[in-house]
């Protein structure tokens, strides 16, 4: 897979972020950034032939094992800030009956 | 053993906030206290051998190969930051105890802050520092949306969605740099950065780990995010928040652009030195105009921050060592300012600036510390804020234009406390005191730093960064003068045209950005960044 694929699926984020008027719609965003960021790295580190890395694989050619390693972990904390995000997405809709950021940004003055 | 202190440096605030939020007892707390003096204790052994032999400073954890494994190593710029990260908290949890010890989740919270914090400062891999700043997002959106108030949750998920944005494309280019050269140890790429210094990969890896640093550290069109979060939280938190996890970002900055692309020649210090003065320009005049306490000292921040890279944009010498300077300074005096301005919050119930009167007669030892923070970001003779701002112009003194920006800032940060200090004047209130003797403590500390570090920077200096600051001289007459002529202009500003409140403050006043537009301009950012490096360079 081309690794400029990846760098459109970045892209597709950045643009959501920067016309969604929704709060969800952000958070969602965020994370199509980071799923882009993870298929970018797992891209590079694989290529054609190589097996998973793991103990039985010795002497076979494996993919390099460091992104992978090191994308699971951002996994992990992508997970962690869109449950954070939208925890605090219910929030503020309890706190002014609108996830719209017109609405919050100009809430109480 | 000694090698093994960074490693007791972040366990030992994570454990000390498990242990507080799993017994949930109200004299346990106490333990804080504990825990901070430990950190004393070994962060003082801990310098006094890394003066008689720097090696110590370097541990390789799990006996990988060094190139793969987590490394933690220390430098002098880290250690100063992380005495500096110790005082700060032992004088929130000082000012902060007596009202929070009940919470033991916000406890537990800010001591978690503080390990991970201290991992930030101590990782030798790029990966690690992604997760460190990621999880000082997550923890610092939780502190500031603690209250769950209106504002204060708007302003956690500003915060929360555009830093992790900026945090993204940090990652990013680190996974180029791994791709172009197969490592991501600092220290490593630090050495070989040279090798492939002109692949155009390179040079999007830098533009990309630089804009997410920028967001990071609020610079020019990417600081909206910072007033909003360090003018709802809790005082106490603010005070931490501008004094010193606001830094966070240009400690990156210092180690990714100065440190790790120091041997990479892109001249980029014309560029970084302009987004400083646009940063501290703008953050001046967006002072100058707040109606509300905190806000003003918020605003502050940026434009202090500004300073701090005019001179760190420089890489070395007496002004590099000014912006470094100014970070620990500038984390004492804000730190006091929102220390004190807390109390006048608390006794007032308003943080309106038009509506608090006479605090000097009512609250007289406040106000004499409050006078000290104000004397010391204004940049008057025998206070920190003299030295480091002194020494920032010392590489561009001969430059008029830069001079003229560096004067405007100077000016204007004059102006805003002039009206930040007519809180001061007025007749006595009747207001019911608490009482609270802990909270003076921290304050006295931290206003004693002030002015020790204002009178004796000479030792200071010559010990951590081994200069000569001798540039700096307390009785120039030049200096006084200007300080003077500073308060005049700036009194007449602010009599003649800021307290008459006319349209263009209005306007500016109710200036809002919203996150799209804080995205456009990140997008706007990341290209002008590619196509100066690209294309001018």
């Amino acid at each position: 897979m081309n690794p400029i694929l990846s760098f459109i699926v970045i892209l597709v984020g950045i643009y959501g972020l920067s016309v969604s008027k929704n709060i969800i719609k952000s958070v969602f965003c965020i994370t199509i950034v980071e799923a882009g960021t993870i298929l970018l790295f797992l891209n590079l580190g694989a290529y054609e032939g190589g097996v998973i890395p793991i103990l039985s694989s010795l002497g076979i050619e494996i993919v390099d094992p460091i992104p992978q390693a090191l994308m699971i972990t951002t996994i992990v904390i992508g997970s962690t800030i869109t449950s954070l995000a939208l925890m605090l997405c219910i929030k503020i809709f309890h706190h002014y009956g609108s996830i719209e950021w017109k609405v919050i940004l100009k809430g109480d003055k | 053993m000694v090698e093994l202190f960074p490693v007791f440096f972040i366990f030992i605030p994570i454990f000390t906030g498990i242990i507080i939020y799993l017994v949930k007892n109200k004299h346990v707390t106490s333990i804080v206290f504990l825990s901070q003096l430990i950190l004393a204790v070994l962060y003082g052994f801990y310098v006094y051998h890394y003066i008689q032999n720097p090696n110590v400073a370097y541990i390789v954890l799990g006996g990988w190969d060094d190139k793969f494994a987590i490394t933690l190593k220390n430098d002098t710029l880290s250690l100063t930051f992380i005495g500096l990260s110790i005082f700060m908290w032992t004088s929130v949890l000082f000012y902060t105890y007596k009202t929070n010890r009940i919470y033991h989740k916000y406890l537990f919270f800010l001591m978690f802050l503080e390990g991970i914090f201290l991992a930030f400062l101590q990782t030798n891999d790029l990966f690690n520092l992604f997760i460190f700043l990621e999880l000082i997002t997550v923890l610092i959106t939780i502190l500031i949306s603690y209250k769950k108030n209106g504002p204060s949750l708007k302003a956690a998920i500003y915060y929360l969605l555009l830093n992790t944005l900026g945090a993204m494309f940090f990652l990013i280019g680190i996974i180029i740099l791994y791709y172009t050269y197969g490592s991501i140890n600092i220290s490593y790429l630090q050495e070989n950065i040279g090798l492939h210094q002109n692949h155009q990969m390179v040079k999007l890896a830098y533009i990309l780990m630089i804009s997410g640093i920028s967001v990071k550290s609020a610079l020019f069109p990417l600081f909206t995010w910072l007033p909003k979060a360090h003018g709802v939280a809790y005082t106490s938190l603010s005070a931490l928040l501008s004094g010193l996890l606001v830094k966070g970002g240009l400690y990156l900055f210092i180690r990714v652009h100065v440190y790790m692309f120091g041997y990479a020649t892109y001249n980029m210090t014309e560029v970084f030195f302009y987004i400083g003065a646009l940063t501290a320009l703008v953050g001046v005049v967006l002072a100058l105009v707040q109606k509300d306490l905190k806000q003003i000292l918020a605003h502050h921040t940026i434009s202090q921050i500004g300073l701090m890279m005019m001179g760190l944009s420089y890489g070395y010498g007496l002004s590099f060592t000014g912006g470094l300077m100014h970070i620990i300074n500038h984390a004492l005096f804000k730190s006091l300012l929102f220390l004190c301005a807390g109390l006048i919050i608390y006794e007032y119930k308003t943080k309106k600036i038009y509506a608090i009167r006479g605090v000097f007669r009512s609250m007289p030892i406040t106000s004499i510390f409050l006078i000290i923070g104000m004397l010391s970001i204004s940049g008057a003779p025998f206070f920190n804020g003299y030295v480091s701002k002194t020494l920032i112009k010392y590489s561009f003194k001969a430059e008029p234009f830069k001079m003229f920006l560096y004067t405007l800032v100077n000016v204007g940060t004059v102006t805003s406390f002039i009206k930040f200090s007519q809180i001061l004047f007025g007749k006595k209130v009747d207001l019911e005191k608490r009482k609270d003797a802990k909270q003076f403590v921290s304050i006295f500390a931290i206003g004693l730093l002030c002015i020790g570090i204002g009178i004796f920077y000479k030792p200071i200096g010559s010990f951590i960064y081994g200069l000569d600051l001798s540039y700096v001289k307390l009785f120039d007459l030049k200096a006084w003068l200007d300080y003077i002529i500073y308060i005049g202009i700036g009194y007449i500003l602010f009599k003649y045209y800021i307290d008459k409140d006319y349209k263009p403050v209005q306007v500016i006043r109710s200036f809002q950005m919203t996150f799209e537009t804080a995205n456009y301009l990140f997008i706007f950012y990341i290209s002008s960044l590619s196509f100066i490096l690209f294309y001018l360079l």
